[in-house]
């Protein structure tokens, strides 16, 4: 080992003690749509960034759209934002780079970096949709893996072996909150599909006609703004996503105390109790168990147990501070875990001089 | 502090000779007990028919406070319900039909919107209308809800009114003032005198809100009430009859007194 490479290491060593090494996260470009996933990147991003860490946002291209049409502009003021495509990435030993699951083509460009490499995982079902066949993260030099819940943690250590899987849960956004005013006859709708949307709201229109004066809002394709203001007159949130691996929007609409009736998804999050909302199997059924819920609701037979049920659900999902502290606290092991390896190596190198 | 809420209730009734007058008036009655402590009074205009005078004089109220009130005059829905507001000592008043009834979460519901609402003059109930077999027939007052209808969701309009007229005003919970400001409701007014009474009342800029809650039971075409009897019974209303009244609220809005309007059959 040379002194060039004694000094690259100190150098590294040292970056990471200042915490000056760069903490790459790749965000997807939704083109000013809201979407869950790249807020929570930016949560992240944004929380190592206020205590004191060297995050980046990564994005594809260098007319990346931004987030601030639909979440707070502090994320796009404050955290420094860099495109893949078109500049000098710098990338040294001592960097993380988070990529999203989905990115498995990106995971298999950047499998040579010699910086340490972490999958975010959100969407347990995206894991092998970029992945050529046999092909797995470790294969792509990623043994680090982040998720949002114990079920997909389980779900990940049965599927990608040899990857260290640690659960970061998400929080829900402050401007999710409970409406002064009561509820209007408004049912806020979230689907993976469009099409279930808009069935779910044309069978019930057909199968209970006296109930067209129930407006349904379908709440894809909004700012986080726009969402909320959207959500809270309502009286009822209905959620189709059965290949969920958290489940964002129940849990907005809860911390709005707003209720929610969903298709349970295959893989059940471990917020997701028989109390704390009305969970269902058959999609099909759905609009039988709203329009049940909407005559009780106009008749004020809506069991108030299951308001404090979801108040209690959504409270554990709302403490920003301890979102903050978990994702500094990981980044800290990662960091430190990496640093003691740099100067096993250093010390190595000491001993042989 | 929330201002504590009580409503007077005021009950118009023409005779106690109607088909299953005990039943439907025993139910109106209990639907107005188990407004609980939001009620005031109850007041009972009646006329002066012997059965009718008797079945009140010994009807157990229980804890109710009702005042029993006769009307010597020709029966009159207008007038009865007119002289029931007057007589009412609350800020508030509600209509009740004999054989309508209240849910049991009426005034619970009013008195929260009043408190968060309180700029608005009236508040009115999804109501459920049945028939006389007590079989779901429609809602009413509803369609303040109802996509592209209101401006503002579940606020009744003057411009909303003269597209679509299906609102009612029994059940609803109103201010004594705004009501005798703007000149109660036109005994000349036949059929449409609830459809004229909403039109002046936004007209004069009076702020109206449904209660996205089922507030009210309304039977609709019970034998020998005022509306069968407009469709079928004595006072049948010709076809157009029918169109002179609507086209008589849509004009006669636009003033406080009843100007004692009458039909006059066209000559053919």
């Amino acid at each position: 080992m040379n002194t060039e490479h004694l000094e690259k290491i100190e150098r590294s060593i040292q970056n990471m003690k200042e915490k000056k090494s760069r903490i790459y996260f790749f965000a997807q470009d939704t083109k000013g749509n809201a979407k869950a996933s790249v807020r929570l990147i930016y949560q992240m991003a944004y929380s190592l960034k206020t205590k004191g860490y060297n995050s980046i946002i990564l994005h594809e291209k260098p007319d990346y759209f931004g987030v601030s049409s639909w979440l707070d502009e502090k994320f796009m003021n404050d955290l420094e934002h860099m495109a893949v495509e078109g500049t000098n990435l710098e990338v040294a030993p001592e960097d993380f780079i988070v990529i999203p699951e989905i990115y498995g083509f990106l995971m298999d460009q950047i499998t040579k970096l010699p910086c340490g490499k972490v999958v975010l995982c959100q969407a347990y079902d995206h894991i092998f949709e970029t992945l050529q066949p046999g092909e797995t993260w470790p294969s792509l030099g990623f043994f680090k893996c982040i998720t949002t819940s114990e079920k997909q943690k389980d779900y990940i250590e049965s599927v990608m072996r040899n990857v260290s899987i640690d659960v970061i849960n998400p929080v829900i956004s402050e401007v999710f909150v409970k409406n002064e005013f009561p509820p209007k006859t408004i049912i806020s709708v979230h689907s993976r599909e469009q099409r279930d949307t808009v069935n779910l709201i044309k069978t019930f229109y057909t199968k209970f006609p006296q109930y067209r004066w129930i407006t349904f809002r379908d709440m894809r394709g909004l700012t986080e703004e726009e969402f909320a203001n959207g959500m809270k007159d309502s009286f009822l949130s209905v959620w189709i996503d059965d290949r969920s691996g958290f489940g964002t929007f129940p849990l907005e609409s809860m911390k709005m105390n707003i209720p929610v009736i969903g298709l349970a998804p295959n893989l059940v999050p471990e917020w997701m109790t028989e109390d704390n909302g009305i969970w269902i199997n058959n999609v099909n059924t759905i609009v039988d168990v709203v329009a049940d819920f909407v005559q009780n609701w106009l008749e004020d037979n809506v069991n108030s147990e299951l308001y404090t049920e979801i108040q209690k659900t959504a409270e554990k999902y709302s403490d920003y501070e301890k979102f903050e502290n978990d994702v500094t606290n990981l980044f800290d092991k990662f960091i430190n875990t990496r640093l003691e390896s740099f100067e096993e190596q250093l010390n190595k190198f000491q001993t042989t001089e | 502090m929330k201002k504590e809420t009580k409503i007077s209730v005021v009950l118009p009734i023409k005779s106690g000779k109607s088909p299953f007058f005990d039943d439907y008036f025993n139910k109106a009655i209990t639907s107005v007990k188990n407004q609980g402590e939001y009620v005031d009074e109850l007041i009972i205009v009646h006329t002066d028919e012997t059965f009718l005078v008797n079945h009140l004089s010994s009807y157990d109220f229980e804890k109710l406070n009702v005042v029993l009130e006769p009307w010597t005059e020709d029966p009159s829905f207008a007038n009865q319900v007119n002289r029931g507001v007057d007589l009412s000592k609350s800020e508030w008043v509600s209509l009740l039909e004999f054989d309508d009834e209240y849910s049991n979460i009426w005034f619970k519901n009013v008195t929260n919107y009043i408190d968060i609402y309180q700029d608005t003059d009236v508040f009115l109930p999804v109501v459920v209308d049945v028939d006389d077999k007590g079989v779901f027939v429609g809602f009413t007052n509803e369609a303040t809800f109802a996509a592209n209808f209101s401006q503002e969701m579940g606020v009744l309009t003057n411009e909303t009114l003269l597209s679509y007229q299906n609102f009612q005003i029994s059940g609803m919970v109103f201010k004594k003032e705004v009501f005798n400001k703007y000149g109660a409701i036109k005994a000349s007014v036949k059929l449409t005198f609830g459809y004229e009474l909403l039109l002046r009342l936004t007209y004069n800029s009076v702020d109206f809100m449904t209660i996205p809650k089922i507030g009210y039971k309304h039977t609709n075409l019970r034998e020998g009430s005022i509306f069968w009897n407009y469709k079928n019974g004595s006072d049948r209303l010709s076809e157009d009859e029918v169109r002179f009244w609507i086209d008589t609220a849509k004009k006669e809005y636009f003033f406080t007194q009843d100007r004692n309007i009458k039909y006059e059959p066209q000559e053919v």
